[in-house]
């Protein structure tokens, strides 16, 4: 297996390429290859997935590249001659490389995040038979983005010649280059260039909060955190590079208002309520365009659901509604740039960077350990009260008004995680998790199958295309109704081990 | 993951020249490749200037796993690795006979080589022995030059006759014209004579001094001379391979 991480090294500042060149000649019987000038492209998702599990990821030349961040391994190469922007994992040729992304990517996008235009020289170093047993790669990497420069040599051996490459390995030794420079820690360094650190975001809400802080001063925290997650996906919302930035822009309004209502009495009165009226805004704006989003995702789902002959009529209504996101994007597009946009982002962000000179209200100056309890408690109570009254026969709109209520819960548990024991915490995430899975599977079937009906009385009359069309969606309709029993029928179980002495007991003991 | 052997019975066909040169296009087209060099005289291995190692041999080869895995050696092409030939390799349908299976060694060494290589070719010695019902049972196609003259045409037939009586047919046959000489009026009979086959590929490498200088370059021809009348040839040979593989 190629490594390309142990065997890189910085070249030191007193030592020239040239100098290092000569030295080698004089030792090995070489063979130099002109000096060629590459660019070296890095992606990511907006979120590191690669980064996350531990890959990077990078085109050069012909070929794309996945490495293991730490040992610098390569995982998986492919090779293609004519260079093709991609964005997304399933734009990819049917490849390994395709498969390892398609799990990691999942929708998001991949962004290039650093490139470095790079200088190289390649000496091979040749045996008695003038075969190359190792090659040396000498290179000045030069960061696009600020112009920082890296020197390193790279030593890459070849299969069944080891020895040279360690005699070669001595070698560099000696010369004093020893220094060692991983593909991951050069990454790194371009990445800061353009600002961004690894990991520096993650859809996932976490807030690091100190028992002993009023219930405001953790409001205004949490808030702020929600904001900076609203105008960090500003730039990909505009861009349009994949659905997750305005999702994740819109699940921050949600979270945010979650607590506006939760957090009562905390904030004065005024902001709580200006505040409520202006991220609702912000939600309606931003629906259409996320509706359509997740009608478009559902393709690839919608096609498996259809037997093959019905599979065709849905060609027009994926267009139509691709069409109908292009009007709608632009709609929302031009009511974010709008003064009033900027109005409420700047105006809610003075508020929070503000100091705590306005008066205190009802509950502002409340230990924050104590209002999360509080909160927290009263939501569970109610959700098992409401949960346990739903059987077979209770209405539809029960199992939808359950599932806000546990949407709630799980955001309040979210905000004030950090004042409990992480892993209590996540014991009861985890079974919460369960139930608002099922209450979410059943929520979507029925909001899939009512635009699905809405979009069937738009069917007049007509062509073959038209009948092709209106059969595709009756047979998804049946198939989607058909799951939602099913979802529906797996309810009381999974209600059943939420609401378990278990799982109570371990409520009641944390915020009881 | 394909296996391709080179075969026929007769010597000095082009065998070598074939696997060598499809072998570094495979590689240049982003497939991780390995050639197995099965001819003792280790033309193949001469070709990429690689030597075995001293401890490798017959017995080696045959053990299989690791013993493959440590005398696989990388040639100067990115992409493209070589398992070379020892001299006791002549002695290989000995060493077969006395093992049980004996047909289905080779299949077997192959089949972890199969995970790591998108394509692996093997260059067979001139003959047919039990080392080639080896590697026709391994093979996904049997690749088969032919200089369109009598007697090879002759060896041809008996070559295909025997394939033919192999049970297991899970191999793909494909022949092509080698070392052509357009001025010859007999090859150019020939190949008319018997292009009707469906087995036969409407490909013809022309006899070309360049391909024989690959012994004084020892690099691929098309490798060395990428603009080439040759490199041309092969690469429409390899177009025709890609498209049967990707089927």
């Amino acid at each position: 297996m190629q490594k390309e991480n142990s065997n890189t090294w910085f070249l030191p500042e007193t030592i020239s390429s040239d100098h290092l060149i000569k030295e080698i000649s004089k030792q090995f019987s070489v063979q130099i290859k002109p000096q060629q000038k590459t660019t070296v492209t890095y992606f990511d998702t907006f979120d590191w997935r690669l980064y996350r599990k531990n890959h990077l990821f990078y085109r050069v030349n012909q070929f794309w590249k996945l490495l293991r961040c730490d040992s610098g391994e390569v995982v998986t190469t492919f090779c293609e001659m004519n260079f093709s922007p991609r964005r997304f994992a399933w734009e990819f040729p049917a490849s390994p490389m395709k498969t390892l992304l398609k799990s990691t990517l999942g929708v998001r996008g991949l962004l290039s995040l650093v490139v470095f235009e790079t200088l190289s020289i390649c000496v091979r170093i040749l045996n008695t038979d003038e075969k190359t047993v190792a090659y040396i790669h000498v290179k000045t990497q030069k960061v696009k983005a600020d112009n920082k420069i890296f020197r390193t040599v790279r030593l890459e051996g070849v299969q069944g010649y080891e020895s040279s490459a360690r005699k070669l390995g001595q070698f560099l030794h000696r010369c004093g280059i020893t220094d060692p420079a991983p593909p991951v820690y050069l990454f790194k360094e371009g990445v800061s260039a353009i600002g961004r650190l690894p990991l520096d975001y993650s859809s996932k809400f976490s807030i690091e909060l100190k028992p002993t802080l009023s219930t405001r001063q953790a409001a205004r925290a949490i808030f702020g955190q929600l904001l900076d997650t609203m105008r960090q996906n500003e730039a990909g919302i505009r861009e349009d590079i994949d659905s997750e930035f305005l999702h994740d822009f819109r699940v921050a309004i949600r979270r945010t208002r979650s607590g506006l209502t939760q957090l009562k009495g905390v904030l004065p009165p005024k902001i709580t309520e200006t505040m409520k009226n202006e991220l609702a805004y912000l939600g309606r704006i931003t629906g259409p365009t996320r509706d359509l989003d997740v009608y478009l995702l559902y393709e690839e789902n919608y096609l498996s659901r259809l037997p093959g002959v019905l599979r065709e009529g849905l060609a027009g209504f994926f267009t139509e509604m691709t069409d109908r996101r292009y009007r709608e994007r632009e709609k929302m597009i031009d009511a974010l740039q709008s003064p009033r946009y900027r109005k409420i982002i700047s105006g809610w962000q003075a508020y929070l960077d503000g100091d705590d000179g306005d008066e205190p209200s009802r509950h502002s100056e409340r230990p924050v350990y104590e209002s999360a309890r509080k909160i927290i408690y009263r939501r569970y109570r109610r959700i098992m009260k409401k949960g346990g009254a739903i059987g077979p026969s209770s209405p539809d709109e029960d199992l939808h008004r359950l599932r806000i209520q546990c949407k709630k819960l799980r955001y309040s548990l979210e905000f004030f995680s950090s004042l409990f024991s992480p892993e209590e915490i996540a014991r009861v995430i985890k079974q919460l998790k369960g139930l608002q899975t099922n209450l979410g599977d059943f929520n979507d079937l029925s909001v899939q199958q009512d635009m699905l009906q809405d979009y069937l009385s738009t069917i007049g009359p007509g062509s073959d295309k038209e009948i092709e069309l209106a059969a595709a969606i009756g047979g998804l309709l049946t198939n989607l109704h058909h799951e939602q029993k099913d979802v529906r029928n797996r309810f009381v179980a999974t209600f059943g081990k939420f609401s378990g002495s278990k799982n109570s007991k371990l409520f009641s003991k944390l915020f009881g | 993951m394909s296996i391709i052997a080179v075969s026929n019975i007769k010597g000095g066909v082009g065998k070598t020249a074939t696997a060598v040169n499809l072998a570094y296009l495979s590689a240049v087209d982003g497939i991780n490749t390995l050639l197995c060099d099965m001819d003792s005289q280790g033309s193949a291995s001469y070709y990429f200037r690689i030597r075995p190692k001293k401890k490798f041999n017959t017995k080696k080869f045959l053990k299989g796993g690791k013993h493959i895995d440590r005398n696989i050696r990388g040639t100067d092409y990115p992409g493209l690795d070589l398992l070379p030939a020892d001299f006791s390799f002549r002695n290989i349908d000995i060493a077969l006979d006395g093992l049980k299976k004996s047909t289905q060694r080779i299949g077997k060494i192959l089949v972890p080589l199969r995970r790591e290589y998108g394509c692996i070719f093997l260059d067979c010695p001139p003959n047919v022995t039990l080392l080639s019902e080896n590697i026709f049972h391994a093979a996904d196609i049997i690749l088969i030059p032919l200089i369109p003259t009598t007697l090879s045409i002759l060896a041809l037939k008996k070559l295909l006759g025997f394939l033919g009586k192999m049970n297991y047919r899970r191999f793909k046959v494909m022949v092509f014209f080698s070392m052509v000489e357009k001025r010859k009026k007999m090859h150019v009979e020939m190949m008319q004579r018997i292009s009707k086959d469906h087995r036969i590929l409407p490909i013809a490498i022309p006899y070309l001094a360049d391909v024989e200088k690959m012994g004084v370059y020892r690099q691929p021809v098309t490798a060395a001379r990428p603009g080439s009348v040759a490199t041309t040839a092969y690469q429409n040979l390899w177009t025709e391979i890609r498209k049967h593989l990707e089927r």
